[in-house]
Parts: C-alpha cells; structure tokens; sequence
C-alpha cells in the first residue's frame, strides 16, 4: 500500500505565524494583485468557520495578506460583467462557475463601516485554481462598497 | 518618460502588438484608440490607482478586525 502525502509549502506569515499549506489549496495570480505584482501564490484562510471573511494570505511575502469576502454574502445580485480578454485569460465562460472574492477594507477606528471593492475583484477558476484581480465592466461598482448599507437594505 | 507629438490620425507603436491612434482632438480632450492584443489589460488610470489604493489600505488590517456580519444590522 503506498501513502502518498500531499506536498506542502511553509510560509512564515506576520499574522498568522508559520503555516503549512498543502499545494493543491494554492490559488495562483500570475500577475498578481494590483500594487502587489511579485505576490502570485496565495491560500485562502479561514480564521473563523461562523464568519464569512476569510484572509487571501500571499506565500510570497507572510506579511502581505487581505481580508476578502465573497460578495454574495452580502449583495446576492453582485453579477460582475467581465471583459472576454479576462474571461479568455482565466479560462471562463459567462456560464462557468467561478470564485469571486472583493478585497474589504476594514478601518481600524471603526470596523463596521468596512467596505468591499466590488470594481476590482479576484476572479478565481475553481478548477485550475488560477485567478486575477479583473477591472468589471459596470463602472458604477466602486473600490468602497458599503457592506452595512448593502446588508441593510434587505433587512 | 518618452514623449511623442502627433497630431490627428496618427499614430504610435508600442512592441509591434500595440497601436495607439490620436482620434480627435476637441479643445481639452483628447479621444485616443488603443489596438492592443486580448490579453493586454487597458484602463484608464483614475481606476487602476483607485483599486491599488484600495488594495494597499485593505493590508493594513490585521487579524483582529472583523466584526460578525450579523453585527452590521441596524
């Protein structure tokens, strides 16, 4: 019987300490994140399973990490139109599925008017794990998208 | 910076897959063409500096920072 153990990489992160990931959970953006081009390899971090928010940490450099969040949470008809250039790219059709994260912006002095940037997300394939922060098309989505007034307005 | 004068209907080639073409020019602005390949990203400048602003300021927070969703509610 042979034991095959998944390979794993070690990243020393400024968060969250040394952590093990094995590499079939690593995300991949070849080009990056807009300002933070040499990050290219990432894990998704779920510090607490009740909460939606997750950590997109980068393995190329521990201290670079963003809190992310996948917009259906709070806005359930975020459909963001993607160029075909970044469709093509990632390997996409309008019809497959794909993982889609807005990078939140918390401030620090008062946490619950974070907002999500819904003009800029990371569009993920699920399938080839590769990804890339894509500009939408709908130019009224803005980089500071209020969660509490969105998650208001259903209430 | 490499700086170019072109006057209406010309044009500039950046690599031999990109070509930019001075369309009109009308008092203040300036509507330019872009012949690029599929997979070269174009956009306006305002927004590329917008998202990486955001990005940058999103790093700052550290990991004790969220509130529960639930605790957004009125």
């Amino acid at each position: 019987m042979t034991t095959v153990t998944m390979p794993k990489v070690n990243c020393k992160t400024t968060r969250f300490g040394a952590i093990d990931v094995a590499e079939d959970l690593i995300i991949t953006l070849p080009e990056g994140i807009i300002g933070f081009e040499d990050c290219t390899r990432f894990v998704v971090l779920h510090v607490d399973d009740k909460s939606p928010f997750r950590w997109l940490q980068s393995l190329d450099d521990g201290a670079v990490a963003f809190p992310v969040i996948e917009p259906w949470n709070f806005k359930a008809d975020y459909s963001p139109s993607i160029s075909d250039s970044d469709a093509g790219r990632l390997g996409l059709t309008a019809d497959s599925p794909k993982l889609v994260f807005a990078i939140v912006t918390v401030p620090r002095k008062n946490p619950r008017s974070m907002t999500a940037n819904l003009l800029g997300p990371l569009v993920i394939n699920p399938i080839t794990r590769q990804g890339k922060q894509v500009i939408v098309t709908d130019e009224h989505y803005t980089t500071r998208h209020s969660i509490m007034e969105e998650i208001n307005k259903k209430a | 910076m490499l700086v170019l004068t072109r006057k209406t209907d010309q044009s500039i080639m950046i690599g031999s897959d990109i070509e930019i073409t001075i369309l009109e020019v009308r008092g203040e602005q300036v509507r330019v063409g872009i012949r690029a390949p599929k997979d070269v990203s174009i956009h306006r400048k305002e927004v590329f500096d917008q998202i990486r602003e955001a990005n940058v300021t999103a790093t700052e927070a550290q990991a004790d920072s969220f509130p529960a969703l639930e605790d957004l509610r009125d």
